[in-house]
């Protein structure tokens, strides 16, 4: 008998107890740090420790439901969290997702899953993550140049886009992100990560990040805290469905990983809040180019065995 | 009566006679099989808490002058994994999957000599023993050739071997004479990969590159306690299950947040 590793249940495995604490450390930072709830880096990295892609995929949504509990509740307290903003783009979420079910439903039945998650996944990272880094790079030169030290909001420009966005109907205000939109904004963006989140089978916090600082124009930190609070209610649901349907969530392995999660989770909003926006997002969007690379690598390089477990990506 | 007494006499010398074979039967294939003894210590395997696999040692006696072949495996079930190809010569993806059928999920062989060198091809084939055996007895659909259903048999092999279900060795098995027997002997490890379930331990006794003898034994892998537990839960209660998780991960996190906050880590 070794008291450092745990019997998985449900993965049918056993695990060295400072794996999973240590990862949910590592991945509850970022998403404390960032409102991201870091399924694009957990799910393959359990995968890599042996666990059945299901499982990883499952459990992993109940551990980010305890992270982003941690994460939101400390972004709410220092008054982080838009609520009315959270529960529209929610709305729109939850409906794409429906959608983007049906798309993958689809895209096995041609045969051409693999391919298109595959390739969502490079683009959407890659776009975003190139994306946000230039933008940040260049916002942080302009800021310095200017000694501005509000970087908080991204430079907003009258641009046709911004003028199209105003003749929406519905405008309201958003009180707690100090920025007015059409009701049918978060709802559209909102399905719409919600489409390519169920097709990748992500939480899609990375892609919301993005719709909420470049097209919401709302300011950093509120977008940290209100990413959480979204992906808290996903994460609920996916792991009752998950649970309910694939009998795939392994409790033992959540309580492991959440054990570092919430820890993580509170570190990383407190350190968020030491750094500006413009550092906030530099760091995220080399973390997500850096998991492009990785991806491209492992669609090029020959895989060691050419075979592997159904159920994962 | 005397005819009546002649019948049951007779009747009665028949069933005497035919209770000495059966005797001389029961004697004789004891005797047969007392040559060929298996013994699978740590038979019961446990999976607790902190189960981190385990091992078997596996014992028991031969004909002097026999070679051992001892084979561990699950029975024969069926897998469906996915198979990588490169889609336009350029991206390894999942192009699609593959049907293994008649596969036990742990196999695990061990001889005291180079198997080719004690057993020959159709015996091998006949009692299922090394991979080129299990390849023929393997089903693997869709596969359009031998080339072909060779390759993926070899991934399938490969893809068992590092989860250490699939295993093999020769010169492990340590043999010493007693008397007029031959005492052998093999610790294995036991992978914790392996999950729940009855499996069968087969040692062959080889002689001429012939199987002369076999005998069987048993492992039985059960969870127990709050492992049994759970796996019971998620699988039978799974909508309890989700909301249990769920509620634990929310309390977690609430009551992590209040630590921290008492801490005075918001401002």
């Amino acid at each position: 008998m070794n008291f450092m590793y745990l019997y998985l249940p449900v993965a049918l495995t056993s695990i060295n107890i400072l794996i999973p604490v240590g990862l949910g450390l590592a991945v509850g930072l970022l998403s404390g740090l960032f409102g991201v709830g870091g399924g694009f880096l957990m799910t393959p990295l359990l995968i890599m420790l042996g666990i059945p892609a299901t499982v990883a995929a499952a459990t992993d949504s109940n551990q980010i439901v305890a992270a982003s509990t941690s994460g939101t509740y400390a972004h709410w307290k220092v008054g982080n969290v838009d609520f009315k903003m959270g529960l529209y783009l929610l709305i729109g979420g939850f409906i794409g997702g429906l959608a983007g079910v049906q798309a993958i439903k689809f895209l096995n039945a041609t045969g051409n899953a693999d391919f298109v998650i595959k390739m969502t996944y490079v683009l959407m990272l890659g776009i975003v993550g190139t994306y946000m880094f230039i933008e940040s790079l260049s916002s942080m030169r302009k800021s310095k140049s200017q000694e501005s030290e509000t970087g908080l909001k991204p430079v907003c420009t009258e641009s046709c886009m911004t003028r199209f966005l105003k003749s929406l109907p519905l405008q309201t205000h958003f009180e707690k992100s100090g920025v007015t939109h059409s009701l049918l904004l978060p709802l559209i963006f909102g399905g719409f990560v919600g489409v390519l989140a169920a097709i990748m089978g992500v939480g899609g916090g990375f892609l919301m990040v993005p719709v909420m600082v470049y097209i919401l124009r709302m300011p950093m930190h509120v977008v940290v805290g209100t990413s959480l609070f979204q992906i808290l209610f996903n994460c609920i649901e996916v792991t009752f469905l998950q649970a309910y349907t694939n009998h795939s969530v392994d409790f033992i392995l959540a309580v492991l990983l959440l054990l570092g999660s919430t820890v993580g989770a509170q570190i990383g909003a407190v350190f968020g809040r030491k750094l500006k926006g413009e550092q906030l997002k530099i760091i995220l969007a080399t973390i997500v180019l850096a998991v492009t690379v990785k991806i491209v690598f492992e669609l090029t390089l020959t895989p060691s065995l050419l075979i592997s477990q159904a159920g994962g990506h | 009566m005397i005819k009546l007494r002649k019948i049951i006499l007779t009747i009665f010398s028949l069933l005497t006679l035919f209770g000495i074979f059966l005797l001389g039967l029961l004697i004789f294939t004891a005797n047969a099989s007392a040559d060929l003894t298996v013994k699978s210590n740590h038979d019961h395997i446990k999976i607790d808490f902190f189960y981190h696999g385990s091992t078997v040692s596996v014992k028991g006696e031969a004909d002097p002058g026999t070679d051992l072949v001892i084979k561990i495996t699950s029975p024969d079930g069926h897998e469906v994994l996915k198979q990588k190809g490169k889609v336009g010569g350029l991206l390894w993806m999942n192009t699609g999957t593959l049907n293994f059928e008649n596969t036990p999920n742990l196999y695990s062989v061990h001889s005291t000599k180079k198997i080719d060198d004690i057993l020959s091809a159709e015996e091998m084939e006949k009692y299922v023993i090394g991979y080129p055996a299990l390849s023929r007895h393997v089903e693997i659909t869709p596969s359009s050739n031998e080339a072909e259903r060779s390759k993926w048999f070899n991934e399938f092999v490969k893809y068992k071997v590092s989860s250490n279900l699939y295993t093999s060795s020769y010169g492990r098995i340590t043999t010493s004479e007693q008397g007029d027997k031959q005492a052998y002997y093999i610790l294995t490890a036991w992978p914790f990969q392996a999950p729940p379930g009855d499996y069968l331990v087969t040692v062959y006794a080889v002689k001429d590159k012939k199987v002369i003898e076999q005998a069987q034994s048993n492992v039985n892998v059960e969870q127990i306690g709050i492992i049994k537990a759970l796996a019971g839960m998620a699988k039978n209660n799974a909508a309890w299950y989700g909301i249990i998780s769920i509620i634990a991960a929310l309390a977690a996190g609430f009551g992590v947040s209040l630590v921290f906050g008492k801490g005075g880590g918001a401002h």
